[in-house]
């Protein structure tokens, strides 16, 4: 693996952490954590002018934030049973539109009593609504029809609200590029072993990474490492009690719906159908597990979230399902109640001078994608406050990168640029449109051997035939752009199918079966991968 | 009013237009009967190598695979190779290498090739294409892998690299490396494997590769390429490209869809066409037609409309899990799609698939299980009907693609189930 | 029905699709010209990145329409209805030449030109129109264009008084048999009672093929409906309906539902009822109710089965009818498409794609030692003896000539 750093190389004359040959970097403001809360504290920081670094054990977004379905809140979820997280949620919606459009999908959403909703909630929901600031029509049934035609005709009402869809990838990234235009240093693959405490004081952490350790030492720390926080503040001599709440999701083929639709009833299981990207995308649930990183997926589950689906769309049961997958939730509470659902999905941040005695390290948990960037704010207002300086957040005002001009993603954006490009380029993933430029791009760009951090960014092998066809096209070009070996290039290619599998087998039945099978006989039967040559370490690893 | 309005009879319908169906299909058809086939679309053989691999991995390499079968078998009692005698065997490889004109089918059951896959592993294969054949790993020294730059489908870097890497694994001094060509293709930069099979037909274009290939090569270097060279006229293209560039030149099969597939699957249905039977495309069997308490046809759908077709024996060649002749449910409910047969699959409250990508998933056995006749039987080993042959991946029992087995199972099953119905119609 | 939760079954179809490209390697236009990125790509791989109403991929209208790669799936997918719908939304979002509505109506025009046929045929056939026809409206100079008869099949029918017959069969002629070859009309008609069958022939209009292949679904509807309309109740009392256009009878029997999305009684009546004429009259033979009273015809003929009568996935049964004629030599062509496919062959744009597509056919045609070429569709036949020289003819033809009638 190539060192994957994303440093402030191309950001000429914005202070630079300092260090890096000795294996040591000096910084105003360490970021432990490389997801949505992560990556905006980090360009939040720098932004305000701290030299920032930011680590990350896995490739970025590949915690909590990328493994939820791309619902940009309204707030309308939480109208009420939580009417804070409603209007914080309301608030950045606002906001993201406005800095993030080019993430951001404006699909709307419905909320509709299905015919199992308590029918007087529509009118509870409306108050809420009305008294959290979030802009709410109703519309008739069958004009709820007209503009999604596989809703269930037996709703009974739809309420129209600004909910969204976002591609949570592209948002980190584009919180990474900004972050490195002023002078952040990124590293993601940088998993941190220890964290360095001055007595009462804590001034960084030694982290892993591909060119092996790191010592990072930091006038503050911020820990933003989500549900893994409470493992991070355990090397720090603190206790967070983060409980992770494992919510599983079911993607299917293709959409359909177009418009966000929810149920619109207390918040439960299976309630959310999201149009994200190509998909749609059924979730979720809601269980507490005891480690963040182990944590297994049913069959039971998995019918569950078929019949939810069954009651918002008829005949969804039978509409091919691609992949499963879940998220742990970061959920802060002290003193936990049993149910996840209770607790509160608002944020905070701990400052561990006064909690536990130790100073210059603070935690900031709980909360969700969509309030990333208040979190960010708040956590870093909270470290100028460590610091003893006053600097104001700019992330509200200035758009991210390819932002800023309310141009929202369009799904049909991919098809018309492969229209533009058709004789000139080789189409590498048929599934998702991915061309050969926009491949060999990402793997400079990334300088990565990992086809899965190449597929976040690009949608590699997430279509329907799940990397079947792309995966050997993809290793090919991969071997060939890098200086890989050929066995580095065989490791990235099994990984790849591993990746692939663990979203598949759980769910495996019908046409995504049938697909499962002719891509094991592309890689069994015509290439054979089972005898790749690999060296000895990579074959006990595959 | 017609009584019997949507009705057609023949002696045989076969459904499924894949290996084993076009094999048992041509068989009959060339032995006299009346045979229909149906098919939903055109069948799975066009995206397969073409290479007719008995056995590969059982689970270790094998190298003769007449010689492994015996002991295979009596460690898996339920693989169709359980109701393939040697002689069938043989027989079947003899009678496909006799009914594919374009080229020449070389090899036997006694002895596997090792032919390089397109990512560079050697594969165990026994009948394959004169085009392939060149391939052996054991009898090339030094080759040059060639690729297409139009080609996304062939990488010959890491093929090679592959290659060199599993011969010295091996214990074989080969030296291969990557030769890429850029052959002039009208500006387009994608093209596919079909579109090269034609453009290698056109002797300009044969000419541009052949005077790249000839400033690149190095003396004494074989040349290996993706599987493209021709299609109606692969032959002459193949021989011609050797001469034009005097080197022996093998072809190394790609990504589906696949140029051998293509040929082998024209071969067959121009021979079933020239015995004159019938291929009904675009229609699809939903179910058994019983009369009398007999299996009397099959009912078939095309449009809203459904027909019967009376037949007095049924080859059921629809396929597997990857073709949709086995179809499974979410809870692991199967079932045989074209006439409900009973489906042999992982016992219940068995895991069907495990979380390892490479692991034997106990849902890659499933299928139906035959008796020694090719008539599928049901739970208490009894054949479920006496006029219904099964051949191909609908019979369950078998890993074809780990095993390397695919279309030798679907060859020799297609086969027999024409030499069962050939002894039943006496 | 609106009862029934809205189920988009063709479209769903693409949740088949295993991207196995069997379809493009089957798919005529995209192995012509690689203007067409294949009915894979612009199918089921493209149709998920659609909302309604969305059109992004201009390259899509190369599709012909030919539905070789339904066929051809061997999963399902339903790829040519799927490709068909996405055009008409993009003919709905660009604007459509005048020439596209010009080629839809059919009906409209062989009412118009029959009174005045040798004045339409002399204008269709001058030079000096053809080149302003392709300057002007688009209309390729050299592409086969019919015509008129100067007479209709329906005015024919009318007064036609058939013998006394114990069964009774309706006959779906189309616009084609009605205003450009009644011969042919006349000839099934004939072939029909000499097998004991009374023929009715309802009013008909045209059913809305070429409207919907050039994608103005609603007023091809409304045409479809009408014409179903018509023969409702003849299917209702159980009588079969034939067609001897088998493209317009395969929009009665698949495409007013699958591309149009015409979800009613009437038509699922009238489709399943309706035979192709082949079919119909292979079925009576497999029944032993075929009249095999045939003469010897000592000739050699090619036989094409076109893209549109392959949609009906019944095979061929034409091969089986004309097996029963003695002394007749069939040669079974195995191409999938001529090129035409309906108007496509004929717009100035696609016209050279179209005889690409067909060259294969073409060679075979004028390569063989054929007397006659044999193909069960209209256009297709044009664009045969366009490109070849040769006549052509419908099964019908030669088994009428068999009969001796």
């Amino acid at each position: 693996m190539t060192s994957a750093a994303i440093s402030s190389a191309s950001a000429a004359g914005q202070p630079a952490p300092a260090g890096r040959a000795d294996g040591r970097i000096d910084c105003d403001v360490l970021v432990i954590g490389g997801g949505s809360t992560g990556a905006g504290v980090a360009r939040d920081a720098a932004m305000r002018g701290f030299s920032t670094v930011l680590v990350e054990r896995a490739d970025m977004a590949t915690g909590t934030t990328g493994r939820f379905h791309g619902l940009l809140h309204s707030g309308g979820r939480y109208v009420v049973k939580d009417p804070k997280a409603a209007q914080e949620c309301i608030g950045e919606n606002i906001i993201l539109r406005r800095i993030a459009d080019d993430c951001i999908e404006d699909t709307g959403g419905l909320f509709v009593t299905t015919p199992i909703d308590d029918p007087g909630y529509a009118d509870r929901f409306i108050q809420g609504c009305k008294a959290t600031g979030i802009e709410v029509q109703e519309i008739g049934v069958a004009e709820a029809l007209r503009r999604e035609p596989r809703l269930n005709p037996r709703i009974s009402r739809a309420l129209v609200v600004p909910d969204a869809t976002v591609d949570a990838w592209k948002m980190v990234w584009s919180c990474v590029r900004s972050a490195t235009q002023y002078g952040a240093t990124v590293l993601p693959y940088h998993e941190v072993i220890s964290v360095i405490r001055d007595g009462s004081r804590v001034a960084g952490a030694v982290v892993r990474g591909p060119g092996g350790e790191l010592r990072i030492r930091a006038e503050v720390v911020i820990n933003a490492a989500g549900a893994w926080a409470g493992k991070i503040a355990a090397m720090a001599g603190c206790e967070v009690k983060v409980r992770p709440g494992k919510g599983i999701m079911v993607a299917t083929n293709h959409r359909l719906v177009n418009t966000v639709v929810n149920r619109c009833e207390m918040p439960a299981d299976g309630d959310i159908l999201v149009p994200i990207r190509t998909v749609s995308v059924i979730g979720t649930t809601d269980t507490l597990v005891d480690d963040p990183d182990d944590w297994p997926i049913s069959r039971q589950e998995i019918d569950e979230m078929l019949t939810a689906g069954e009651n918002l769309v008829p005949g969804f049961r039978e509409s091919r399902t691609l992949r499963v997958w879940g998220g742990v939730r970061p959920l802060f509470q002290d003193e936990g109640p049993a149910e996840t659902r209770d607790v509160t999905r608002a944020h905070a941040v701990l400052d561990h001078r006064a909690r536990d005695g130790v100073e210059a390290f603070l935690t900031i948990t709980g909360g969700k994608f969509c309030t990333y960037r208040l979190m960010a704010q708040d956590a870093v207002d909270a470290a100028c406050g460590v610091l003893g300086t006053s600097r104001p957040c700019r992330t509200a005002d200035e758009p991210l990168p390819d932002s800023g001009e309310q141009k929202f993603y369009r799904i049909g954006s991919r098809l018309a640029g492969r229209e533009r490009t058709l004789h000139d380029e080789q189409l590498i993933c048929e599934c998702e449109l991915v061309r050969r430029g926009a491949l060999e791009e990402a793997i400079a760009r990334r300088g990565a051997a990992s086809l899965d951090d190449i597929r976040r960014a690009l949608r590699l092998g997430m279509g329907p035939c799940q990397g079947g066809f792309c995966t050997y096209r993809a290793t090919g070009i991969l071997h060939q752009a890098t200086n890989l070996s050929a066995a580095e290039a065989n490791r990235a290619l099994l990984e790849f199918l591993q990746e692939r599998w663990k979203g598949l087998h759980p769910l495996l039945h019908g046409d995504q079966l049938r697909q499962a099978w002719l891509d094991d006989w592309i890689f069994q039967g015509v290439l054979d991968v089972e005898h790749l040559p690999l060296a000895e370490q990579e074959r006990a690893r595959v | 009013m017609t009584a019997q309005a949507g009705t057609r009879a023949a002696d045989a319908v076969v459904l499924g237009a894949g290996m084993a169906g076009l094999t048992a299909a041509v068989r009959l058809a060339e032995a006299g009967l009346r045979v229909v086939t149906v098919a939903k679309g055109l069948g799975s053989l066009r995206l397969a190598p073409a290479t007719i691999d008995i056995l590969g991995y059982g689970p270790g390499r094998v190298d003769s695979p007449a010689e492994a079968l015996p002991a295979f078998v009596a460690a898996h009692p339920h693989h169709p190779y359980a109701a393939v005698t040697p002689g069938a065997l043989a027989d079947s490889l003899r009678w496909l290498a006799g009914h594919v004109d374009a080229y020449a089918y070389v090899g036997d059951a006694s002895a596997n090739m090792l032919l390089p896959t397109a990512i560079g592993v050697p594969r165990p294969s026994a009948v394959v294409p004169e085009t392939m054949a060149g391939g052996d790993i054991r009898s090339l020294r030094c080759v040059a892998i060639a690729g297409l730059r139009a080609l996304k489908d062939f990488h010959p870097a890491l093929a090679a690299e592959n290659l060199r890497a599993a011969a010295a694994a091996g214990g074989l001094a080969l030296d291969a490396r990557p030769v890429l060509l850029s052959p002039p293709t009208d500006g387009e930069a994608d093209v596919g494997t079909l579109s090269f099979a034609r453009r290698f037909e056109d002797p300009g274009f044969r000419g541009a590769v052949a005077a790249e290939l000839r400033a690149a090569l190095r003396d004494e270097e074989a040349v290996g390429f993706p599987a493209v060279l021709g299609f109606d006229q692969v032959r002459s293209v193949w021989t011609e490209l050797q001469e034009a560039i005097g080197r022996p030149v093998f072809e190394i099969p790609t990504m589906p869809p696949s140029v051998p597939g293509m040929r082998l699957a024209r071969a067959l249905q121009e021979r079933l066409r020239r015995a004159g039977g019938r291929f009904v495309l675009g229609a699809q069997a939903v179910g058994p037609e019983i009369r009398d308490g007999r299996l009397a046809g099959v009912r078939i759908r095309a449009g809203t409309r459904e027909t019967v077709r009376l037949a007095r024996w049924i080859v059921l060649a629809t396929g597997g899990l990857a073709s949709g002749g086995i179809e499974v449910e979410l809870g692991g409910a199967a079932r045989e799609s074209a006439l409900g047969l009973p489906v042999f699959g992982p016992d219940p409250g068995e895991p069907a698939f495990l979380p390892g990508y490479l692991d034997e998933h106990p849902m890659g056995t499933i299928g139906l299980r035959v008796d020694a006749r090719l008539r599928p039987v049901g739970r208490d080993g009894e054949p479920v009907r006496q006029n219904v042959l099964a051949a191909g991946a609908v019979i369950g029992g078998a890993r074809p693609w780990r095993e390397k087995s695919g279309d030798g199972i679907s060859l020799s099953t297609g086969y027999l189930a024409a030499g069962t119905i050939l002894e039943d119609a006496g | 029905m609106t009862d029934e939760p809205a189920f988009d079954f063709i479209r769903d179809s693409l949740d088949h699709c295993v991207k196995c490209t069997i379809c493009e390697t089957a798919c005529p236009v995209a192995n012509a010209t690689p203007l067409f990125p294949g009915p894979k790509y612009v199918g089921p791989q493209a149709e998920r990145f659609r909302t309604p109403g969305s059109s992004d991929d201009g390259s899509l209208d190369y599709c012909s329409g030919c539905g070789i790669c339904s066929q051809a799936c061997p999963q399902g997918v339903h790829v040519a209805e799927i490709n068909s719908r996405a055009r008409a939304t993009m003919k709905q979002q660009r604007r459509m030449p005048l020439r596209d509505h010009l080629l839809s109506r059919p009906s409209v025009e062989g009412r118009l030109a029959t009174p005045v046929a040798p004045l339409a045929n002399f204008v269709l056939s001058n030079r000096i129109f053809r080149v302003l026809a392709e300057r002007t409206l688009g209309i390729h100079r050299s592409a086969p264009l019919p015509t008129f008869a100067g007479r209709t099949f329906q005015r024919w029918a009318r007064r036609h008084r058939p013998a006394a017959a114990e069964r009774e069969v309706v006959y779906f002629h189309g616009c084609s048999a009605n205003y450009f070859q009644p011969e042919l009309a006349e000839m099934t008609v004939a072939v029909l009672e000499h097998n004991g069958f009374r023929v009715l022939v309802p009013p008909q209009d045209c059913c809305g093929l070429p409207l919907q292949s050039n994608g103005i679904f609603d007023t091809a509807r409304s045409y479809v409906r009408r014409l179903v309309g018509n023969l409702a109740p003849y299917a209702r009392a159980g009588n079969q309906i034939v067609a001897t256009s088998t493209s317009c009878g395969l929009m009665l029997k698949r495409e007013a539902r699958e591309i149009l999305g015409i979800e009613d009684d009437d038509l699922r009546v009238v489709s399943e009822q309706t035979y192709d004429i082949c079919e119909f009259l292979a079925d009576l033979d497999a029944a032993g109710q075929l009249r095999t009273d045939f003469r010897a015809v000592p000739m050699t003929v090619t036989y094409h089965a076109p893209c549109q009568q392959q949609g009906h996935g019944i095979g061929k049964p034409a091969l089986d009818l004309l097996a029963l004629i003695p002394e007749l030599k069939v040669i079974e062509l195995d191409r999938a498409c001529c090129g035409i496919a309906g108007t496509y062959g004929i717009k100035r744009e696609k016209y050279d794609i179209a005889m690409k597509v067909g060259q294969g056919l073409f060679d075979d045609i004028t390569s063989s030692a054929a007397d006659l070429s044999v193909c069960d569709s209209e256009t297709c036949r044009w664009q045969i003896t366009h490109a070849t020289g040769r006549p052509s003819v419908h099964p019908v033809e030669v088994l009428h000539r068999a009969y001796g009638l």
